[in-house]
């Protein structure tokens, strides 16, 4: 079962990163954290779909200007889901693993930086190779920082072998399981998909408590994009051919973030909204606000909320209309991703800190233990929209990490 | 729902223009010496890259739009 399409790469980079850019470079430090995520969206209809997500980390920071870091987190996920996108929505249970590890490094001036970072990720019908780039250059005395970051999945999907089906997406049969997959058992095909992501961005230290950041994001992909297991049902003749969907996307966003200091009260407000459109017609709007304040010398809590509204791809219909209409074209979906939908997320976190009195006499500088829960409501456009079933999910989190 | 959506995105984007045109120009060189409140780690935008690493996780496979989330820089004043 595909788990995810692709690395997150932007995302991937950060994580890779840990120990260098966005942190204040000290002589030498280091600095590792473990953390699990439970993601549960229980179901009406069925189990539901449940994902453990354990994370390693380990960073470091050279002579202050050398960064190290590496990781290693899996996606455990048991459930059940639509094996069909249609009215009636008979759910197959389900479990499998994704794997992913990643490393980078980094150098740091005084003024800038560059980082260099790859992952690889590896379920059973799905790898997924990253190589990413950043740059950042701090100007006019450090209150602006320009940075680049770039991107390149190289990603393998397994599929069922449809070479009989070319030409006639009507035809195609969706993937069974995955036992042959990257093999050279008959009946399965692999294919290719490249995607590259753009994304630059400029801050501005605008005041001694404010700083805004304007940038954008670019992405292209280029192959195989479809879940290989989901069927749709297409037309009043019950044929559910595998989903289909174009093998280009673009994708683009413009987006604005700023951080706000509240001295007065020990606590910062974080947010970001963004603008979206791709070239499948999916237009979206997000905002997303986090307050954190101190308690006392040893206590951060924050409290976040994020709001995400979207339309349609241009092909989607959901499992009424592609009964009774057909498909838009030829292509058809039964993916959330490419539905009309909002989301809304509210949550809090918190985070323990104890640091020795007597620095030179300890073996660590700080030890940290967090956690969180949030809350995630789903709202589909239509009672026939994929997934209706499942209207909200839980998040809750447990983190522990040491510096040195 | 496009229609209230745009609305919403242009006012948003005008008032985010007016703030960072207009009204602290004379402001806009902030002095290593100032920079205390924008080192702590809750002022910084790219803050625990891990833990965001996770949410994007989450949200990237539930949400059809990417971007925003974070590249390296944003005034953390400590250079």
């Amino acid at each position: 079962m595909q788990l995810t399409r692709s690395l997150s790469a932007i995302v991937l980079l950060g994580a890779a990163l840990a120990g260098g850019l966005a942190r204040p470079a000290a002589a030498n430090t280091a600095e590792a954290a473990a953390r699990v995520t439970m993601f549960d969206e229980p179901s009406s209809k069925n189990i539901g779909v449940r994902v453990l997500h354990p994370q390693a980390d380990v960073s470091a920071t050279v002579a202050s200007a050398v960064n190290f870091a590496a990781g290693y987190s899996a996606d455990v996920v048991t459930g059940a889901t639509p094996a069909t996108f249609d009215t009636v929505s008979a759910a197959t249970k389900f479990s499998d693993t994704r794997h992913l590890v990643h490393g980078g490094f980094g150098f740091e001036r005084s003024d800038g930086g560059i980082s260099f970072a790859g992952a690889y990720g590896w379920e059973s019908d799905y790898k997924s190779t990253v190589i990413s780039g950043t740059t950042h250059h701090d100007l006019y005395e450090h209150n602006f920082t320009l940075a680049l970051a770039y991107s390149h999945n190289f990603d393998t999907v397994c599929d069922a072998d449809n070479t009989a089906a070319a030409g006639l997406p009507l035809d195609r049969v969706a993937l069974a399981n995955s036992s042959g997959c990257f093999t050279s058992t008959p009946g399965y095909v692999t294919h290719s998909l490249q995607i590259d992501t753009f994304e630059p961005s400029l801050s501005w230290t605008m005041t001694p408590r404010l700083v805004l950041q304007g940038g954008a994001t670019i992405q292209i992909l280029d192959g195989f994009q479809a879940n290989p297991y989901r069927k749709v049902l297409v037309g009043s003749q019950s044929r559910t051919p595998q989903e289909h969907l174009p093998d280009f996307r673009q994708r683009y966003a413009l987006f604005a973030r700023l951080a706000y200091a509240f001295p007065e009260l020990r606590a910062s407000v974080l947010g970001m909204i963004r603008g979206y459109d791709d070239s499948w017609a999916v237009k979206a709007f997000t905002a997303d606000v986090t307050g954190t304040k101190y308690l006392g010398q040893s206590m951060l809590i924050s409290g976040r909320a994020h709001w995400h509204v979207q339309g349609g791809a241009s092909f989607y219909r959901d499992a009424m209309g592609y009964q009774i209409l057909g498909p838009a074209g030829q292509y058809w979906t039964g993916d959330r991703e490419l539905s009309p939908m909002g989301n809304y997320l509210v949550g809090g976190r918190f985070s323990f800190f104890r640091r020795p009195q007597q620095e030179r006499s300890s073996w660590f500088v700080e030890m940290e233990l967090g956690g969180k829960y949030e809350f995630l409501y789903y709202l589909p456009q239509s009672p026939y929209a994929p997934n209706a079933d499942r209207k909200f999910a839980h998040i809750i989190q447990g983190a522990f990490a040491m510096r040195f | 729902m496009h229609s209230r959506f745009f609305s919403s995105l242009k006012l948003t984007l005008l008032v985010a223009a007016l703030t960072v045109s207009g009204c602290s120009l004379s402001k806009w060189t902030v002095k290593p010496h100032q920079r205390e409140l924008l080192a702590d780690k809750i002022m910084q935008l790219d803050a625990e890259p891990q833990e965001r690493a996770a949410e994007e996780h989450v949200l990237a496979n539930r949400e059809g739009a990417i971007g925003g989330t974070g590249t390296s820089g944003g005034g953390c004043g400590c250079n």
